[in-house]
């Protein structure tokens, strides 16, 4: 009996939970870099956790590389969420707006903003990725 | 002039040829789609059910007019909202082959694309009142929960006003943008973080809030800060911008919470709001009469 109420409850309320973060497939550019900026958080906590309890454990060279990848982006991401939360590239509220106007928040200088965060994204990571695989083997 | 008779006019034969062959042409079927429909009344069944339909499309059919051909001639039963039909009341959004559209403002074809399936659900992250309408009761609370009026200190003048309040078209140009919101829900229901946070405010309810803060008659900056700067606020919002993607009006919510976290990271390095817009005086208008 419980479980069929509770069965129900799910149909009822139907909210999308985790699985809505990665729903990004009919919505625009910004939405899987939400997913990812989710999941690299998480990933990072979960690392802080281990490092916290040996701040001398790392995963070991791949995986530190790896490790960089998610670093990295949720860094340039990060940067591009806090220019967007102080108000930069997100433009100015319209007095006119075309039939079917598209966001301007979207549309306009945050596309470049979006390149610039994932151009980022690949330099930082690509330098992480060289000291993780080759510098740090060089030097033991 | 009232002498001679008012002349009917008429169209031009080849004007009138040309329209009406346009609009055949509009309403010629043109190509058979199946609806997949969601059918689930949370009071009687025990779980969701699709049902399908097919049906010949003109290229001017909207998903609405589709559904009430269904429901006049194949599924009496079928349960959805509308009411404006023309995109203004807000009434009739659902999820059109899985994303948040106005069913009224869409058109069949446009939805399949190349395919022949149109699936149709109710509003993601909304209770399900009865297969394709969603209930709005907490959609609704949360939109009142930002006070989504005119707050101001000088009750005196509110209740027997003077005259109208003073704003410049550049301090109206703030805050056009966002009353153009008809309420339809689809922001919140794109919303990935609403998918998992049952209480956050959402785009509708904080673009609202926006709104009013940086309207110059409001006063109400300090009443809606508890609300807004709270832990189901603004600051859950992580700028997914799918909210401005589905938006039919072009409100852009997510601009709207983007700013008002500007607003409010201002305010705690001493920014003060604007000064409450005086009222002009009526002056004007009783000289003109005078
Ligand atoms: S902001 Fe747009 S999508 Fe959201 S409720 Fe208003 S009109 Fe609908
Ligand atoms: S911009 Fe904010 S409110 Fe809009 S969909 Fe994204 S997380 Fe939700
Ligand atoms: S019926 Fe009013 S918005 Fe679609």
């Amino acid at each position: 009996m419980e479980a069929e109420s509770e069965f129900k409850e799910y149909y009822a309320k139907n909210m999308r939970g985790i699985s809505g973060w990665f729903k990004a497939r009919v919505y625009t550019i910004e939405r899987w870099l939400y997913a990812a900026h989710r999941i690299t958080g998480i990933l990072i906590v979960l690392f802080v956790l281990a490092h916290f309890y040996s701040t001398g454990w790392h995963p070991g060279l791949w995986w530190d590389a790896l490790l960089g990848i998610i670093v990295t982006f949720h860094t340039a991401n990060g940067i591009r969420l806090i220019l967007a939360e102080l108000g930069f590239a997100v433009g100015k509220p319209l007095l006119i707006k075309k039939p079917s106007q598209r966001p301007v928040s979207i549309e306009g200088v945050q596309r470049y903003v979006v390149v610039f965060a994932l151009v980022l994204f690949v330099v930082l990571a690509a330098i992480w990725a060289y000291y993780a695989l080759v510098v740090q083997p060089m030097m033991g | 002039m009232a002498s001679e008779e008012a002349k009917e006019y008429v169209l031009p034969p080849e004007v009138l040829e040309e329209t009406m062959k346009a609009s055949e042409e509009l309403w010629k079927p043109v190509r058979k789609i199946k609806f997949r429909i969601y059918k689930y009344n949370p009071r009687k069944d025990y779980a969701p059910y699709w049902e399908e339909h097919e049906l010949e499309v003109s290229r001017g059919m909207t998903v609405l007019d589709a559904l009430l051909i269904i429901k006049g001639e194949a599924d009496h039963s079928l349960g959805l909202r509308y009411s404006c039909r023309m995109g203004l009341c807000g009434s009739c959004a659902m999820m059109i082959n899985g994303k948040q559209m106005l069913a009224c403002q869409t058109r069949v074809l446009e939805a399949a694309g190349s395919g022949d399936v149109v699936e149709l659900r109710p509003l993601d992250n909304f209770p399900v009142e009865r297969d394709l309408a969603a209930d709005f009761t907490s959609f609704f609370e949360k939109h009142r929960a930002v006070k989504p009026w005119i707050i101001r200190n000088d009750d005196v003048e509110l209740n027997n006003p003077t005259g109208p309040y003073k704003q410049t078209v550049d301090e109206y140009a703030r805050y056009y943008q966002f009353t153009d919101c008809i309420k339809c829900g689809a922001c919140l229901s794109a919303c990935p973080t609403a998918a998992t946070d049952y209480e956050y405010l959402g785009p509708q309810a904080l673009a609202q809030a926006y709104r009013y803060i940086v309207d110059t008659r409001d006063n109400g900056l300090d009443v809606r800060i508890s609300v807004v700067d709270t832990e189901h606020g603004c600051w859950r919002c992580h700028f997914a911008a799918s909210c401005s993607d589905v938006c039919p009006r072009g409100v852009d919510p997510a601009q709207g919470i983007q700013l008002l976290k500007k607003l409010l990271i201002k305010r705690k390095f001493g920014f003060k709001p604007h000064k409450p817009a005086e009222a002009l005086p009526a002056k004007v208008k009783a000289e003109k009469k005078g």
